[in-house]
């Protein structure tokens, strides 16, 4: 539901400048932002139909010649014409149909004859228009001439009112629809004092639905239920690149990190049940010899966020954080069986305030501790520091210490095993801080990796993504 | 090929608000603004220095859409305000001037704007929770069995804008005929969805405002002087006139331009057709007793002649913008094919008759139920006639807005003085919680609730223009003016005879106090509180609607507008 919000968001809106922001409001149903080419007021229920071609028929169409042999003959086909479109109109009648959405622009003659017989009409609906309205009904667009005119008319959608709406001194149709999905169709009337306002609260409502769909996705250990989700994952793949390569039961990790130089190395499958994937991890791999010892970085890193996750997860949800016990061993598998399958729970979420960037860092420090190997320790705390530079953002600004205060505090009870204060600011997805988190390493090491930029004379050809075809 | 030119780096203005060039910007149309506000505001001349129109106008719709703001931050404000007029038509230089106060007085102190915005909006919640409530002593409820208040609100609007250049008698004349034109788009007879009518605006200029009137019915401009005074035209057996409205041409070159061709055999004529087609629709029409043939576009000189020899009287070049109010008027279907003529489709008229007004002449369509009206307006030139255009309209649908919302505020400056007499009284005895929630100390709240009340006695000070005194009384709140160059007297009832909305007389003494308020000496507010007995009949009344939302307006666009920390403008 939430993704069909958050998909439709752009229909399922209509801003209102120069209104008061507390003028906004929910409607029921759905707004188009155009007026009824044809009104016909009616009470009850009613059905409608979908159409996306001219309804009346035309004398000549293009490539088409219409040959007058006399003028008898020319307003007998006129004639026709008009008998015909009236013809289709007294079939809705008789359906019920008192609604024609139509995605075209209709001839006059269409909409005189749609009001003789009682049918409203809304014109030129957008394509994203006429598929929200096939997404909510279920009815797909109906075509007039192609098939037998007496067939009955099964396409078409319930419509429960369907009435003008004023809209900012403007006449909008407000329809309300029976929905054959979870959806039940509302319509946001967004107010405020400018359009750009308007615009920034239509982007801010339409990201927070992006988030909560996001918010419900979890991520397990070896980061299997991330690919099982499926859908929409288009930037998350474009973070983590998957190989699939089961039968050879091998896994290619591009390495583009050290200075320029680019080491392809070829690993053994980690284990059996891990042989679908490993997730790129470069940051961390710097100056590497030998293929082992990459191969354990790698997971290693693929361990530390991993369990950063789990314990940020865990630990809103009882409010209190533990340090899990971290082992290190060389191999994979083991570790999945330390921990439980789960790393992020789906509907995470933490305190607004900069506690994520904390606890993330407290851990990874906490990490860099235990690490043996001397890169990997500076590249820890160097990230792990590079995480305070949010809450020292946000604390900047209202008082002088105020991120040292919050930072002390918040470490002590970490140190003491003792839950964190819940302010009731606002919740943040612990999954979107994650991929956040997994973007912003990627996108560093990327330009970490660059040691030249070379000015080129003709733009680049773009190549296409073939990794596109999973994003529904 | 076209040339290529380098993309420009966008321009990037970190604290848009500390400029010398945006304070000067502001208090320059913030001044613009004061100086145009209420009736005795001055007029702005609008011209272009290579001639054309010439625009003398005190309206903030006219004047914020001609004037080019090139500041950014300005941009927002005038956008704002102009968004405002095109939903409420009224209150436009009220939300701007206030707008401009807010921001004057906002940035000025030394808090944070993010406090700032937080205690501003709460300012405003209690502003309309007393707005909203029925002990505000600022507003009046609409009786409509009455014109007496309704009288009031459309002679406040008309008389706002002196470049509409009326004396009293016009003004008596031209509310009168406002609210007549009003009662006749109220529907008779009420259904469960009941909707307005429509007034339509005949300009008539070079004529004495006292020549306007409204009549019932539509008025449609012919060109032929038609000389004969009374019309012979068809009444069916029910004594009505039987119309028909045509949308679609009937010049007969009505060929479809269909993609594809149409081949013609020699001999044959679409044209004649065509022609034969529209005889036949004239043939049918007579045959149905239609007495009135009303075509939106051209009609064949054939065609008219027919019609006219069968004593049916057909007007064409109507226009679309007369469609919808004559197929209302008539209950009739406008026709958009000559090839099906259903008889559902007429409408009917009580009458019809002919009027000059000036130099024009008019078919004057007569209704049986009247929810369309003609506002015939004169005025002697034609800014001055733009002008007053502008007004009425305004009018008509301020008291739209006020059928929905039975309520108006108290106009001259009384409605300003008194909701800043209730923020200082109310934000002086706050309990500490609510600074606590707000995040602010009692200090910043006070320096901000001074902030707001000071911009809001800035729109009643902008009513004076001649260097009256501006008094406020503590017992109402109210906003009373003294005459410039009155003598220094010991009593302050001696110079002030009724307030700014004309409710209060100086009867009993009130203890009076300048408006322009030092921030630094101390008084302690009372609760302003509500007249019992109002001295002048004629109130100066505002629409209830229009202000609130300027109101809300005016300071959710400050805000914005003091929340800016950089603008970052693209230069290509």
């Amino acid at each position: 539901m939430s993704r069909l919000l958050g998909r439709r968001f752009a229909e399922l809106h209509a801003a209102v400048p120069g209104l008061p922001l507390a003028s906004s409001r929910v409607l029921p149903g759905v707004v188009l932002r155009r007026d009824f080419a044809a009104y016909c007021p009616t009470d009850g229920e009613l059905r409608a139909l979908l159409v996306t071609e001219p309804l009346r028929p035309a004398l000549t169409a293009p490539g088409v010649e219409f040959v007058v042999d006399s003028e008898g003959q020319y307003q007998a086909s006129l004639r026709w014409i008009a008998e015909r479109t009236e013809a289709l109109m007294k079939r809705l009648q008789s359906n019920n149909v008192k609604l024609l959405l139509s995605s075209v622009k209709q001839e006059e003659v269409v909409i005189y004859s749609a009001k003789l017989y009682g049918v409203s009409v809304v014109e030129c609906l957008s394509s994203e228009e006429m598929a929200l309205i096939s997404e909510i009904t279920g009815v797909s667009p109906y075509a007039p001439f192609s098939d037998n005119m007496d067939r009955e008319m099964t396409e078409t959608a319930v419509v429960t009112f369907c009435q003008p709406l004023l809209l900012a001194s403007k006449r909008c149709v407000h329809i309300g629809f029976t929905s054959v999905c979870a959806f039940q169709p509302h319509c946001l009337i967004l107010c405020g004092p400018v359009d750009g306002v308007n615009e920034q609260h239509a982007a801010a409502l339409q990201e927070a639905f992006t988030m909560l769909q996001q918010l419900f996705k979890t991520v397990d250990q070896r980061e299997e239920g991330w690919k099982a989700e499926g859908e929409s994952q288009s930037e998350a793949s474009d973070i983590c690149t998957w190989h699939s390569s089961a039968a050879q039961k091998q896994v290619v990790i591009e390495n583009t990190c050290n200075i320029n130089q680019v080491s392809e190395c070829q690993l053994k499958a980690l284990s059996d049940e891990t042989e679908r994937k490993i997730l790129e991890s470069d940051l961390l791999v710097h100056n590497r010899k030998n293929h082992s010892a990459l191969v354990s970085v790698a997971h290693n890193t693929d361990t530390v966020t991993a369990c950063e996750g789990l314990d940020v997860g865990k630990g809103l949800e009882k409010a209190c954080c533990h340090v899990v016990p971290f082992k290190r061993e060389e191999n994979c598998a083991g570790i999945a069986q330390d921990y439980s399958n789960c790393l992020i729970e789906a509907g995470s979420v933490l305190p607004v305030g900069g506690y994520f960037e904390i606890l993330l860092h407290y851990y990874i420090q906490d990490y860099a501790k235990q690490c043996q190997q001397s890169e990997v320790i500076i590249v820890s705390n160097t990230v792990a520091d590079a995480l305070l530079s949010i809450p020292k953002a946000l604390y900047q600004t209202a008082e002088r210490d105020g991120f040292t205060k919050f930072y002390l505090e918040a470490v002590n009870l970490l140190r003491k095993n003792q839950p964190l204060p819940v302010n009731d600011e606002g919740l943040e997805s612990v999954y979107c801080k994650y991929q956040l988190v997994i973007s912003v390493l990627h996108c560093v090491t990327e330009l970490l990796s660059i040691d030249l930029v070379i000015g080129i004379r003709r733009p680049l050809q773009k190549t296409e993504d073939r990794d596109s075809e999973d994003d529904s | 090929m076209s040339r290529l030119e380098a993309k420009k780096p966008p321009l990037f203005i970190s604290e848009p608000l500390t400029g010398d060039a945006v304070s000067q910007s502001l208090s320059l149309l913030s001044g613009i603004l004061k100086s145009s506000y209420g009736p005795a505001g001055r007029l702005k001349q609008l011209h272009n220095g290579v001639g054309g129109c010439v625009c003398t106008t005190s309206q903030s719709s006219a004047l914020l859409g001609h004037l080019s703001v090139s500041q950014p931050v300005l941009r927002v404000l005038t956008a704002s305000v102009r968004n405002h007029v095109s939903r409420f038509s009224d209150c436009g230089l009220f939300t701007a001037i206030l707008c401009c106060g807010f921001i004057e007085n906002f940035r000025s102190l030394n808090v944070a704007p993010f406090t700032v915005i937080k205690i501003s909006k709460h300012l405003l919640s209690l502003c309309m929770d007393h707005l909203k409530s029925e002990a505000c002593g600022c507003r009046v409820s609409v009786d409509f069995s009455s014109v007496e208040t309704l009288v009031c609100l459309v002679r406040s609007i008309l008389t706002s804008k002196p470049a509409c250049m009326l004396n009293k008698t016009e003004v008596d004349h031209l509310t009168s005929l406002v609210l007549k034109a009003f009662i006749f788009t109220v529907p008779c007879h009420v259904e469960t969805n009941a909707v307005l009518g429509k007034c339509v605006i005949i300009p008539v200029k070079g004529r004495r405002v006292v020549d306007s009137t409204v009549l019932p019915g539509l008025l449609i401009e012919t060109p032929e002087i038609q000389l004969e005074n009374s019309l012979a035209v068809k009444r069916t057996g029910s004594n009505m006139i039987k119309i028909a409205l045509f949308s679609v041409s009937m010049s007969g070159d009505g060929f479809n331009p269909e993609e594809g061709t149409i081949a013609v055999q020699h001999g044959v004529s679409l044209e004649v057709s065509e022609l034969n087609q529209l005889l036949n629709v004239g043939k049918q029409l007579v045959k149905d007793e239609v007495g009135l043939v009303v075509c939106q576009k051209v009609m064949h000189p054939s065609l008219k002649q027919y019609l006219k020899e069968n004593g049916v009287m057909a007007v064409d070049r109507a226009g679309l913008s007369l469609m919808e109010p004559l197929g209302r008027m008539t209950g009739s279907q406008p026709i958009a094919s000559i090839h099906s003529l259903s008889p559902g489709c007429y409408g009917s008229l009580k009458d019809l008759c002919f009027e000059g007004f000036a130099s024009k002449h008019f078919l004057h369509l007569i209704p049986e139920d009247t929810v369309i009206c003609s506002l015939v307006l004169c005025n002697r030139s034609e800014t001055a006639w733009d002008e007053l255009k502008r007004v009425c309209e305004t009018a008509e649908h301020v008291l739209q807005l006020t059928v929905k919302e039975p309520l108006a505020l108290l106009g001259g400056g009384c409605t300003e003085t008194h909701l800043a007499s209730y923020i200082r009284h109310k934000s002086s005895s706050l309990p500490a919680s609510t600074f606590k929630d707000l995040d602010c100390s009692q200090t910043q709240y006070q320096l901000v609730a001074d902030g707001f009340c000071r911009s809001l006695e800035s729109v009643a000070r902008s009513l004076s223009h001649d260097g009256e005194e501006i008094l406020t009384d503590m017992v109402y709140g109210h906003c009373w003016f003294v005459p410039s160059g009155s003598p220094c007297v010991s009593k302050w009832s001696d110079l002030v005879s009724k307030c700014g909305c004309g409710m209060n007389g100086n009867t009993e003494d009130l203890s009076w106090r300048f408006l322009q308020y030092q921030s630094g000496s101390p008084f302690i507010q009372a609760c302003p509180k509500e007249p019992s007995v109002k001295v002048a009949d004629l109130l100066t009344l505002d629409c209830f609607a229009a202000k609130c939302s300027g109101l809300q307006v005016a300071l959710e666009t400050a805000n914005l507008i003091l929340d800016l920390s950089y603008i970052i403008e693209d230069q290509n």
